[in-house]
């Protein structure tokens, strides 16, 4: 039954990405735009969530490495003259580099003082790009990337979004029901139980902290490929704001949450935040209702309701 | 560099560390009470400079000064009361990352409501007639609005090592710092506490803002700007405690004010430098608390 409806589950999720890969035949242009940038934010978004609600890590270093990503791409084309998509490939160990480095200073705190110091070093990363004009071209930032022939049109190019977003998004469901994922789970509930288990703490949040920062920068490669561009803005912490607000408005707790955010967040910021200029008012104030209010997101009160139709209770996927 | 320069340029740093004691002792002092990092404290300091610009504006620069931080401070108090019952107080319980995030989304949720009182213009504050100009000093000039922050900056430690070690309420404080359900086992409303601790912590940053602004253009980004040099301080000095706020303070303004000599652009490279290494060293900062399991 439990092996059934997993199948069932798995059909879906094919499906949607079908109904995704034939979006260019029916949606406008315009909507095309909106579809790349709910895949990429889910993407980063999801990535995150494998530390904030897989391993229960706080960190404000994510808009870091899914910037650095995106001038992965930016400065090979200025400064190499290669194509911006070896940007790509680039992002992966750049980004797992630089997570696994401030990841490894950041976890010598833990809780609060781990969230501040994510939050500093993302800053000194941020600083740097901001600052140094002859490499990044500070805070102009680089703009019109010229991409390969294959990617003109914006139907294309979304189509390779798509692409690279659904291999990594597998490869992230992977990682995340994986007995590796399940120890970062056992972390997430009580850390000092995990350690009697045996489990090296420090040793699984760096892992999970360099695999969220890698799949954060492949995000923000991602991104700079289909909008040619990339500025330091994107690096600065109050970008964080962004998967934060998507992870929650999904749900945490479930690895599918992110995505389902990330189609409310856009769709939300198109419509509503898109009519005022007073945008970080209504966010801030519907992050503040979620956290008050439904902790779980959009997908735990969608299982709750749909639990209470079959009368059992939720099944519960990462979490404990 | 001369050794009247360095003097100058010692006391530019103490008045920055002056401005940034204010605002840490209060960030610190919530932290060490109800183990919330409040990433708002920053737009409470912007609420309370903008709320002096107006009252300023109001009554003239002559006197403005005085009653623009006393409004302040009992404005963003009020404001931080709101915020610490309407909203913290139903997360205590939760995980710690709840109440981070809330506190972010007050952080915009101000933004915006400063925003729309006060627009996006940037407003200057005139200084009362003798806190004006500059002062021999060593040779140089040195501003005397300067020496004023350090002022206010010392007279505010004193108070609040008065309030902390020699009232009742300040023993409190201190008693729920250590153990706060063993405090309201022996009676006393936590509760209650918390809000006032909050109060106080929030009328830090308000009286902050106030005495900023005439020293500087008060405007949109001010929350973000001292909430990251705070941060640092807090981080260096160690999140709970007063002593941490005021070290750290010193060490983060006078860093600030030398570097910004030696190398500009790297001055707050310099800043995060310093506090990875502190905390490479001590996690929990010179002086910090460690955290409650």
């Amino acid at each position: 039954m439990k092996a059934l409806a997993a199948h069932g589950s798995r059909l879906v999720w094919i499906g949607l990405a079908l109904v995704a890969a034939l979006g260019p035949f029916f949606l406008r242009e315009i909507e095309l735009f909106t579809a790349s940038r709910i895949l990429i934010l889910a993407l980063w978004a999801t990535s995150l969530n494998l530390l904030l609600g897989q391993t229960g890590l706080v960190s404000f270093a994510h808009a870091a490495y899914f910037g650095v990503g995106a001038y992965a791409v930016a400065l090979v084309w200025e400064h190499l003259g290669w194509s911006p998509l070896m940007g790509i490939p680039l992002s992966v160990p750049l980004g797992a580099l630089l997570a696994f480095v401030s990841g490894a200073f950041a976890l010598r705190a833990v809780r609060l003082y781990f969230a501040l110091l994510t939050l500093a070093l993302s800053q000194l990363v941020y600083v740097i790009v901001f600052q140094w004009y002859s490499f990044t071209r500070g805070d102009n930032g680089i703009h019109g990337i010229d991409m390969p022939e294959f990617l003109n049109g914006t139907a294309n190019a979304y189509w390779f979004v798509l692409a690279v977003m659904v291999v990594a998004m597998i490869a992230l469901r992977v990682i995340a029901v994986s007995p590796f994922g399940a120890a970062l789970v056992a972390i997430r509930e009580n850390r000092q139980r995990a350690a009697f288990l045996g489990i090296n703490v420090k040793r699984y949040e760096l892992a999970a902290f360099t695999i969220a920062g890698t799949f954060a920068a492949l995000a923000g490669a991602l991104f700079a490929v289909f909008n040619r561009e990339a500025y330091p803005n994107l690096l600065f912490w109050t970008e964080n704001s962004v998967p934060i607000f998507i992870i929650l408005i999904g749900g945490m707790f479930r690895f599918w949450g992110p995505l389902i955010g990330a189609v409310v967040y856009v769709l939300l910021e198109e419509t509503v935040a898109g009519q005022t200029e007073y945008s970080h008012f209504i966010l801030g104030a519907i992050l503040l209702v979620i956290v008050l209010v439904i902790p779980g997101g959009i997908e735990g009160v969608g299982e709750k309701v749909v639990a209470r139709f079959r009368k059992q209770p939720a099944e519960v996927e990462v979490a404990a | 560099m001369t050794l009247d320069e360095f003097v100058i340029q010692l006391m530019a740093g103490l008045s920055r560390a002056g401005l940034l004691f204010i605002v840490s002792a209060g960030l610190s002092l919530v932290f060490g009470a109800l183990r919330v990092i409040n990433l708002a404290h920053g737009s409470l300091y912007m609420l309370g400079a903008f709320v002096a610009a107006s009252v300023v504006t109001k009554v003239g620069s002559a006197i403005g000064l005085l009653p623009a931080v006393v409004v302040a401070a009992v404005l963003v108090a009020v404001v931080g009361v709101a915020i610490e019952i309407g909203i913290l107080r139903r997360l205590y319980r939760q995980e710690h990352l709840l109440q981070l995030l809330a506190t972010y989304g007050v952080v915009l949720v101000i933004a915006d409501v400063v925003r729309y009182i006060w627009g996006p213009t940037n407003r200057s504050v005139a200084a009362p007639e003798f806190l004006r100009g500059s002062i021999g000093l060593m040779g140089g000039s040195f501003p005397i609005y300067s020496l004023f922050i350090i002022a206010v900056a010392l007279a505010a430690g004193a108070g609040l090592w008065l309030v902390v070690n020699r009232t009742s309420l300040g023993r409190d404080i201190r008693a729920a710092i250590v153990d706060p359900e063993m405090l309201a086992g022996v009676g006393v409303n936590v509760s209650r506490l918390f809000t006032i601790v909050f109060a106080l912590g929030a009328a830090l940053a308000g009286i902050a803002g106030a005495i900023v602004a005439p020293s500087t253009a008060v405007g949109l980004g001010m929350d973000i700007e001292i909430i990251i040099e705070a941060f640092a301080v807090t981080i260096i000095g160690g999140l709970g405690s007063i002593t941490g706020a005021l070290i750290g303070a010193a060490l983060v303004g006078i860093a600030d004010s030398f570097g910004i000599l030696l190398a500009p652009r790297l001055a707050v490279a310099f800043i995060f430098l310093a506090m990875a290494i502190v905390l490479a060293i001590k996690p929990s900062g010179l002086f910090g608390l460690p955290e409650r399991a």
